[in-house]
C-alpha cells in the first residue's frame, strides 16, 4: 500500500483529502505543521506528499528545503498545494524540488490523477 | 627720510601685492584664496587712509564721535545672517555685477535708474578717492620732510602712484567681461593689505600707548589736563545723542551701500556660508583697529599741544618727533596699504557700474548687436579699462586743483550722505513690494538736491573761500533755508543734520509716489521675487515668468554675439539637459528667455540685456502670482498622484490577503462538496460530518466577506459612528449575555465585578462589537482546564478604560503589536486555527481609534494576556 | 541654521542700536571714572565685545 502524508493546517481540507485517499487505498499520515511533517516523513518514509505551504512555524518551502537536502528523503515526490498562485510562487515552488504545484481550489479528480501519474512514473 | 628710499620702498611693496594678487589668479581655487577669511578681511576695505589718520584726527578734536563710524556696522552686522544672505542670494540669482544693478533690476530692469545710481555713485566716490590720493601725497611729504607735490605733474610721485594703480585695477579687474566673475587676485591683495594695515597700526598704537607714556592710564591723566577735555569726552545730552545717532545710522548704510562695500560683500562673495565667520571676526577686527585711536589722539594732543600740528597727522608724526623712523615707516606703509585698498576696489566697482549701465546701454548696444563676439568682449572690457583710468584721473586732478583743506574726514561723510540717497530704494526694494521705480527715481533726486544743498553748496564755498552770505543767511537770505540750519532746526551739525532731511525727504517722496502710481507689470514681478526672494529661491529660471513668443535661434545669434560660440553652445546644452528639453524644437519657453537674458547680464548689464533680448522675442503681460499659482499646482497634482499610488499598492496587497483568505474555506467547501457528488457510498457519519463542515465554512466566507466590509466602510469613513451619552457598565453587561452562551460552551465564567460605570459618548453598537470581540477572544484562548475570564474598567477624568483578561499561555512578546493588524497569525500559535475571521481585532481596533481612543495588549502574571481600550471623554470624531 | 536661532541675531542687533544710542547711552555718560577711565568709553568697548562673543556663541551652537 503506498503512503501519503496530507500536510495542512485546515482541519476540513485535511478531512476531505483524508477521505479522499483512504478511499484510493493509501495509507494515510497527517500533519498539521511544517514541524510535525518532518517528524512523520523521517520516521514513515511516504511515497508521496501533499504539502501546503502557509503553515504556522515551519512552512511547506522549508520542509521541501529540508527533504532535499536529505539524501534519503529527496526522492520522495512532493505536490505542492497552496493558494498562493502568483507565477512567481509557482516559479520557487518548482525551483525548490517539488514534483507539481497545484493551487486552491483544487478539483479533487484532478488532484487524484496527479497523485496516481507520479507514483506511476517509476 | 630720503624721498628715494620711500620711493623705492613703495615700488618694492606695489610689485609684492601684484605678485600676490597675480598668484591668487592663478591659484583660484586653492585654499589660501577661497576661505572665510580672506573674504572678511577684504570687507575691511571699509577702513581706508580716513581709518588711519582721519579717525584719529576726529578723536583728537571732538572725541567721541570717530567711534560712530564703526558702530554703524557694528549693529547692523549681526542681522547679516539673515538680510545679507537674502541679498547675497538674490544677487547671484540673477547674476547682478553691482549696486546700480541691483537697485535697476529690482525696479523692472530699469535703464534710466541703472544710470542714475552710477551718477551718484561717481559723483560721491570720485572725491573719496581723491581723498585717499590725498592722504598718500600728504604723508608722502610728512615722512621725506620734502614737498614733492609739487607744481608740475610730472614731479608728482602721486601722479605715478596714480597710474600704477589704474594699472593695478585694469589688469586685474578686467581679465573678463563677465563682471560676476570674481575677481580673486584683486580681493585676496585686499585681504592681505588688511592685515599689514591693522598689524601696523596696532604696532603705533602700542607704541604710543606704551613707550611713549606709561599706559592707559598715564595718557589719560595727561590729556585731562588740556582744555576742552572734559567736553569731549562725553556726548552733549539730547542734542549730542541725535547727532550721535544719525552719525551711526549713516555709517550702518555706508557699510552695506558703498559701492566698494557691496562689491566685496556681495559680488566677490564665494560661498554663503563666509558670512557665518563675519558676523564675528568683522567686528573683531573694526575692534581691534579702534582701540588705540583714542590713545595716539590724546598722545598727540599732549605732545603736540599748541603746535599746530594737523591732527589727521598724529599717526605719522608721533615716531617721526622722536626719531623712530623705521615704526614711522611701517605707518606710512599701513596708510598706504588702506589707501590703495580703497582705490583699485572702488575704481573696480565704478568702471563696471559704467560701462554696464551707463555706456553700453545708452551708446553702445546697437552696435554691440551687430557685432562679432570677439570683438564684442573686446569692446566691453576696453570701456571699462578707460572707465578705470578716467575715474582715476578724473579723481587725481579733483585732489590737485579743488583744494581740499578740509580734514580728511568730512569729505567721507559727505561721500557717505550721498550714497545714502541710495538707501530707501534698496531697503524699500527689498522689503516692499509698493515700491517703485518712479518712487524710486524721484525720492533720490529730491535727496540728492537736498544734500547737495545742505552739505555740498556749503562745503564747496568754505572750501574754496568764496565769501558768500548764503550759509549765514539761507537763500535769498531766507533764514529758513539756511543750508546748516534748514527750518531752523539748530540742534544738528552739518552732517548729521544734512543726512536727516536729505534722507526724511527722500523716504517721503518714494513712499508717497510708490503708493500713488502702479507700477509697470514687469516692475511689479520683479518686486515680487525680491521681497519673496526665498520663495523663488528655488525656481530659478522659472520664477519669473514671461509669456510670448521666441524662437532658440534668434536667441541663439544674441547669445552668440556676446559670449562666443563655444560658451553659447555649452550653456544651451546645460540648460537642455537641465530640463530635459527636446534640443530641436524651434521654439524658446520662458525659461530658456530668462536663462539667456542671465547670462548676457553678466557681461553688459542687465538692463542692456533686457533690451537686446526683448528685441529677439515678442512678450505679454503675465503676473508672476499667476503663474506661480500653477506652479503650484502642478506640485500638487504631482504630490497627490504619489499618494493615489501609494493609496493603490496599499489596496493591491489588501486584496491579495483577502483573496487568499477567502480561499481556504472555498477549497474545503469545493473538496468535500466534490466528494459527496462523486460517491454514492459515503456513510452518513461522514456524509453528516462533510456537511456540517461545508456549512461551518461557508459561514465562515459569509463572515469574512462582511468584516472586510465592515473594516473598510469604518476605515473610509464611510459608516458613521452614532455618538450618545451611553453606560459603559450598560454596554458592557449587553456584551457579556451576548456571549454567555459562547462562554458557557467553553465552561467558563466571566468576571465582571471590577466594572465601574460612567456615562460617556460612544456608539453603542460598535463598542459592543468589541467588547464582545475581546470576550470571545480571552474565551477562546484561556486555559482549557480552569479558565477564567474577567473584565473590569478603570476611570479617570480623562477617559476610561476596559480591560478583558484571559489565563491562556498570552501573547507572544513580538506580536502585541501585530495582533490588531489584519490576517495576522502569531508565530506560536496553536495548532488549532482560531475560529474567527482573523479580523475581529483589526476591526476592533479601526472603531475603537474612530473614537479617538486607543487599544493594546499585554501580557499579565503569571500567565494570560490583558486587552484593553481607551476611550476619551471629550470625542472629537471624524 | 533655523529661522528661530537666526532671529536671535537679530534681536542682537536691535539691542546694540539702543544700548549704543541715547537714552540708554546717557546713562554711563556721567564724569565717573572706572579704573582712572571715562566709564563711557568702557561700556562702548565691553559691549562692542560683548556682541562679538555672543554672535560667536550663538553661530557655534545652532550653525548646521
Amino acid at each position: 500500500m503506498k503512503k501519503i502524508l496530507i500536510v495542512d493546517d485546515e482541519p476540513n481540507i485535511v478531512m476531505s483529502l483524508e477521505y479522499l485517499f483512504k478511499k484510493e487505498n493509501f495509507e494515510v499520515f497527517i500533519a498539521r505543521d511544517g514541524t510535525e511533517a518532518i517528524e512523520i516523513v523521517e520516521n514513515n518514509i511516504p511515497d508521496i506528499i501533499l504539502l501546503d505551504i502557509m503553515m504556522p512555524n515551519v512552512d511547506g518551502y522549508q520542509v521541501l528545503k529540508h527533504l532535499k537536502a536529505n539524501n534519503d528523503l529527496c526522492e520522495i515526490k512532493v505536490i505542492f498545494l497552496s493558494a498562493k498562485n502568483k507565477i512567481s510562487d509557482i516559479e520557487l515552488g518548482l525551483q525548490l524540488g517539488a514534483d507539481k504545484y497545484i493551487s486552491k481550489p483544487f478539483s479533487t479528480k484532478k488532484l487524484v490523477k496527479e497523485v496516481h501519474k507520479l507514483l506511476n512514473k517509476n | 627720510m630720503s624721498s628715494f628710499l620711500v620711493i623705492s620702498i613703495i615700488i618694492i611693496y606695489l610689485a609684492v601685492i601684484f605678485y600676490v594678487a597675480y598668484w591668487a589668479e592663478k591659484n583660484s581655487k586653492s585654499k589660501w584664496v577661497n576661505n572665510p577669511y580672506v573674504y572678511t578681511l577684504s570687507l575691511a576695505v571699509y577702513c581706508t587712509a580716513w581709518t588711519y589718520y582721519g579717525s584719529v584726527g576726529l578723536a583728537a578734536t571732538s572725541g567721541l564721535k570717530f567711534l560712530t563710524i564703526y558702530l554703524g556696522p557694528i549693529i547692523i552686522i549681526p542681522s547679516w545672517i539673515i538680510l545679507m544672505r537674502k541679498i547675497i542670494r538674490i544677487s547671484k540669482g540673477n547674476k547682478i555685477s553691482s549696486l546700480a544693478d541691483f537697485i535697476s533690476l529690482r525696479y523692472g530692469n530699469d535703464r534710466f535708474l541703472g544710470a542714475l545710481v552710477t551718477l551718484i555713485c561717481v559723483f560721491a566716490i570720485v572725491p573719496y578717492i581723491s581723498l585717499q590720493l590725498k592722504a598718500i601725497s600728504e604723508t608722502f611729504n610728512v615722512i621725506t620732510n620734502h614737498n614733492i607735490g609739487g607744481n608740475s605733474i610730472i614731479d608728482d610721485t602721486t601722479f605715478y602712484i596714480a597710474i600704477l594703480l589704474a594699472i593695478f585695477a585694469a589688469f586685474f579687474g578686467t581679465q573678463h567681461t563677465d563682471a560676476t566673475e570674481r575677481h580673486k587676485g584683486i580681493i585676496t591683495a585686499v585681504a592681505l593689505e588688511s592685515v599689514i594695515k591693522l598689524v601696523f597700526f596696532l604696532a603705533i598704537g602700542i607704541y604710543v600707548t606704551f613707550y611713549l607714556f606709561n599706559g592707559p592710564v598715564d595718557i589719560y591723566n595727561k590729556a585731562s589736563l588740556l582744555p576742552d577735555f572734559k567736553q569731549q569726552q562725553s556726548i552733549n545730552g539730547l542734542e549730542g545723542g541725535f547727532n550721535w545717532f544719525f552719525l551711526s545710522l549713516l555709517s550702518m548704510i555706508a557699510i552695506m551701500l558703498l559701492p566698494r562695500q557691496f562689491q566685496v560683500t556681495v559680488v566677490e562673495n564665494e560661498r554663503e556660508k563666509y558670512l557665518k565667520k563675519v558676523t564675528w571676526l568683522f567686528p573683531l577686527y573694526l575692534l581691534l583697529f579702534n582701540i588705540f585711536v583714542i590713545f595716539i589722539a590724546w598722545g598727540g594732543n599732549i605732545i603736540f599741544q599748541n603746535q599746530g600740528v594737523d591732527a589727521d597727522l598724529f599717526t605719522l608724526m608721533l615716531p617721526l618727533k622722536n626719531n623712530h623712523e623705521f615704526l614711522a615707516l611701517l605707518v606710512f606703509l599701513g596708510g598706504f596699504s588702506a589707501a590703495i585698498s580703497m582705490v583699485v576696489v572702488s575704481t573696480l566697482t565704478l568702471s563696471t557700474m559704467l560701462s554696464n549701465n551707463l555706456i553700453i546701454p545708452y551708446g553702445f548696444l546697437s552696435k554691440y548687436s551687430k557685432g562679432e563676439s570677439e570683438q564684442n568682449s573686446g569692446s566691453i572690457k576696453k570701456i571699462r579699462r578707460v572707465s578705470i583710468f578716467s575715474l582715476i584721473i578724473v579723481a587725481y586732478f579733483f585732489y590737485k586743483y579743488f583744494t581740499l583743506d578740509r580734514s580728511l574726514v568730512s569729505i567721507g561723510l559727505i561721500s557717505f550722505v550721498i550714497i545714502a540717497q541710495l538707501a530707501p530704494s534698496f531697503f524699500g526694494g527689498l522689503f516692499w513690494r509698493r515700491g517703485s521705480s518712479k518712487g524710486s527715481k524721484y525720492g533720490i533726486f529730491v535727496g540728492f538736491f537736498v544734500a547737495i544743498y545742505t552739505l555740498v553748496i556749503p562745503f564747496a564755498i568754505d572750501s574754496q573761500l568764496i565769501t558768500s552770505s548764503f550759509v549765514n543767511e539761507g537763500l535769498f537770505g531766507v533764514n529758513l533755508l539756511k543750508p546748516y540750519e534748514l527750518f531752523g532746526i539748530q540742534i544738528l551739525e552739518p552732517v548729521p543734520h544734512a543726512f536727516f532731511w536729505s534722507l526724511f525727504l527722500n523716504i517721503i517722496t518714494y513712499t508717497i509716489t510708490s503708493v500713488n502710481i502702479v507700477g509697470k507689470y514687469r516692475e511689479r514681478n520683479f518686486a515680487e521675487m525680491f521681497v519673496d526672494s526665498s520663495k523663488y529661491a528655488a525656481l530659478h529660471e522659472n520664477a519669473y515668468v514671461w509669456k510670448g513668443e521666441a524662437y532658440v535661434k534668434d536667441l541663439r545669434k544674441v547669445l552668440t554675439r556676446f559670449l562666443g560660440e563655444k560658451r553659447t553652445e555649452r550653456a544651451l546644452n546645460l540648460f537642455y539637459m537641465k530640463y530635459d528639453i527636446d534640443k530641436n524644437s524651434p521654439y524658446a519657453d520662458a525659461r530658456l528667455v530668462n536663462f539667456s537674458e542671465k547670462l548676457l547680464t553678466g557681461s553688459i548689464g542687465s538692463a542692456s540685456s533686457r533690451i537686446l533680448i526683448a528685441s529677439v522675442v515678442k512678450e505679454e503681460e503675465i503676473s508672476l502670482t499667476e503663474v506661480l499659482s500653477i506652479l503650484e499646482e502642478t506640485q500638487k497634482a504631482k504630490e497627490s498622484n504619489k499618494e493615489l499610488h501609494e493609496r493603490d499598492k496599499q489596496k493591491n496587497e489588501f486584496l491579495d490577503t483577502v483573496a487568499h483568505e477567502l480561499k481556504t474555506p472555498i477549497t474545503s467547501i469545493r473538496a468535500l462538496s466534490e466528494i459527496l457528488l462523486d460517491n454514492d457510498d459515503v456513510d452518513n457519519l461522514t456524509k453528516k460530518k462533510f456537511l456540517t463542515s461545508i456549512l461551518k465554512e461557508s459561514e465562515r466566507v459569509s463572515r469574512l466577506i462582511n468584516n472586510i466590509l465592515d473594516l473598510e466602510k469604518l476605515a473610509t469613513g464611510k459608516e458613521k459612528l452614532e455618538l450618545k451619552q451611553h453606560s459603559i457598565k450598560k454596554t458592557i453587561q449587553k456584551s457579556i449575555d451576548a456571549v454567555t452562551q459562547f462562554a458557557e460552551n467553553h465552561r467558563i465564567y466571566i468576571n465582571s465585578e471590577g466594572v465601574n460605570d460612567a456615562e460617556i459618548m460612544y456608539d453603542d453598537d460598535r463598542i459592543q462589537q468589541v467588547i464582545i470581540n475581546l470576550l470571545s477572544n480571552a474565551i477562546k484562548f484561556s486555559n482549557k482546564e480552569k479558565g477564567k475570564v474577567s473584565i473590569f474598567t478603570y476611570i479617570n477624568q480623562n477617559k476610561i478604560e476596559v480591560s478583558v483578561e484571559d489565563n491562556g499561555k498570552g501573547i507572544g512578546k513580538e506580536d502585541l503589536i501585530y495582533i490588531f493588524n489584519k490576517f495576522y497569525q502569531a508565530k506560536n500559535q496553536t495548532i488549532l486555527k482560531p475560529v474567527g475571521s482573523g479580523l475581529g481585532l483589526a476591526i476592533s481596533k479601526q472603531i475603537i481609534e474612530s473614537h479617538n481612543g486607543i487599544i493594546w495588549a499585554e501580557n499579565r502574571n503569571p500567565q494570560g494576556a490583558r486587552l484593553t481600550f481607551a476611550l476619551p471623554f471629550k470625542t472629537n470624531t471624524i | 541654521m533655523k529661522k528661530r536661532h537666526q532671529q536671535k541675531l537679530i534681536v542682537l542687533s536691535i539691542l546694540l542700536l539702543c544700548m549704543f544710542n541715547i537714552p540708554i547711552l546717557l546713562i554711563f555718560n556721567n564724569s565717573v571714572t572706572f579704573m582712572g577711565f571715562p566709564l563711557i568709553y568702557f561700556y562702548i568697548f565691553f559691549v562692542w565685545i560683548a556682541s562679538i562673543v555672543i554672535s560667536y556663541i550663538i553661530l557655534k551652537k545652532y550653525y548646521e
